[in-house]
């Protein structure tokens, strides 16, 4: 039976851990490898790394991480946060990462998804939808870009269907009023999304407690849960997330709790 | 001991270099690595390694890009025997064909053809079955003793990620299978070849255990 994934992202900024509430007021969270290697040996089904560094020279030190991260970690890596073409992906590729998601870039051009689908396969493709809610759109929610600041006036819904069609493999979802609160993830958003396409997706935005987890999972059909502030700071492990999991039917990977 | 990991244009080529080298340090083993096309290099080596990401067809024409590549892999693996590891479309082509896309032959060292993942229905939560199938999932071990399969208990987890599977009627090639809404085999293979469907290199000890188990098959 396929267990549902936990994922831990890791927010990086000019080479360094960082998380903050709704994308402001950054706290410096540590090393991005020595995290990943930790998350990696508590359980942590995926990491997920998302470069949110301001200029491009910055942008390479990411490369370092992943080069670093890939040689003691052999969990599944998944990067994001700057991409804009094929070149990105193959760098990003070849450093060691195993997926790369894209975001405002495939808000911009959508071309990149299918490129990059054929080229590297559509396994390794994850479009990052970033949503708030918006009643003028069909299904309530807009697409927006750069960490929520910029909306697009595209339908989040239409959006992801068109995400799968043009040959994303999965979609990660961000509900953006949810980031950072620990208030829970967003279920109807969530349930919204997965139950109209037929890749797999990942909940995001919003996780307080082992609870929320369960919940997306049971109410949302969504594939996977990510977070990021509850594991950082220690709030909650992996494996009190996995235990509560379990504990409601949910089929984790086992990691020794 | 010299280790090949082929090269022929596919991903993931590092993540299988690393996950060999970590495994050969633990081990405490000192073998050698090689990434490459280079046909001498292939016959000079003692395994080889087929690593494949993407699409079957493209992963095909590939390998056809280094002329004589194929031919040497049959003369390496099926003549002189050595140890060989197909790791996801690194397996797939080693059955007859795939349906993916287009019909695409594969060398056909065993019996099978590659096929869409054809899950209908809802899993245990009622969720639909995605595809790709992403994530950990169990393995069902049918060949307990095969050498490859040492130390590694019956459902232990490994993870996967692709959209095909191969469909094969014969049995007594499949050495553990998994379940997502049908049965798919994990890991086949005869004689002195094998192929998984997972990625030993992406999941974790359990992957390192299976790769210590390849690089110490003893023939």
């Amino acid at each position: 039976m396929l267990s549902t994934r936990v994922i831990t992202c890791l927010d990086v900024h000019n080479g360094r851990t960082v998380k903050g509430v709704n994308f402001v007021n950054l706290i410096d969270a540590g090393d991005p490898v020595e995290q990943a290697k930790l998350y990696s040996n508590l359980g942590a089904d995926e990491i997920c790394f998302l470069d949110i560094s301001a200029t491009n020279e910055k942008r390479r030190v990411m490369f370092n991480v992943i080069s670093k991260t890939a040689e003691s970690c052999f969990v599944p890596l998944t990067v994001g946060g700057g991409v804009n073409d094929i070149k990105d992906f193959k760098d990003l590729l070849s450093c060691g990462a195993d997926k790369v998601s894209i975001n405002s870039s495939a808000v911009y051009n959508p071309d990149l998804i299918q490129l990059s689908s054929d080229k590297f396969g559509n396994q390794c493709v994850v479009l990052a939808i970033d949503a708030i809610e918006n009643f003028k759109m069909k299904s309530g929610y807009e697409v927006t870009t750069h960490g929520g600041r910029k909306k697009t006036n595209l339908d989040a819904l239409d959006w992801a269907i068109k995400g799968e069609k043009y040959g994303a493999g999965e979609i990660l979802l961000t509900s953006m009023s949810a980031d950072g609160t620990k208030s829970g993830y967003n279920l109807k958003l969530t349930r919204l999304i997965s139950e109209n396409v037929s890749i797999p997706v990942i909940a995001s935005g919003g996780a307080g407690s082992p609870k929320d987890m369960v919940e997306v999972i049971l109410k949302s059909g969504a594939s996977a849960v990510l977070a990021a502030s509850i594991f950082h700071f220690g709030i909650h492990s992996i494996s009190s997330v996995k235990k509560e999991m379990f504990k409601n039917g949910i089929h984790v990977r086992d990691c020794g709790f | 001991m010299k280790i090949v990991i082929i090269n022929y244009g596919s991903g993931n080529l590092k993540s299988v270099e690393n996950a060999l080298k970590n495994a050969l340090l633990n081990n405490n083993w000192h073998y050698s690595i090689n990434v490459t096309n280079d046909l001498h290099h292939i016959k000079n080596s003692d395994f080889i390694l087929l690593p494949g990401v993407g699409a079957f067809p493209d992963c095909k024409q590939g390998l056809l890009k280094t002329v004589g590549l194929i031919e040497t892999l049959y003369e390496q693996v099926i003549n002189k025997s050595k140890p060989f590891l197909g790791i996801c479309v690194g397996m797939q082509l080693m059955v007859d064909k795939s349906l993916e896309k287009s019909l695409t032959f594969g060398f056909g060292w065993l019996k099978g053809t590659v096929e869409r993942i054809n899950c209908k229905g809802v899993d245990y939560l009622g969720r639909g079955y995605k595809i790709p199938h992403i994530g950990w999932n169990n393995l069902e071990i049918d060949q307990r003793d095969h050498p490859l399969m040492k130390n590694i208990n019956q459902q232990e987890q490994f993870y996967f990620v692709h959209s095909y599977y191969i469909k094969t009627e014969d049995r007594k090639e499949i050495l553990a299978s998994t379940k997502y809404g049908h049965t798919i085999p994990a890991v086949i293979g005869k004689d002195n070849f094998v192929g998984v469907q997972f990625h030993p290199e992406k999941s974790s000890n359990s992957g390192q255990k299976f790769l210590s188990n390849w690089l110490s098959w003893k023939l």
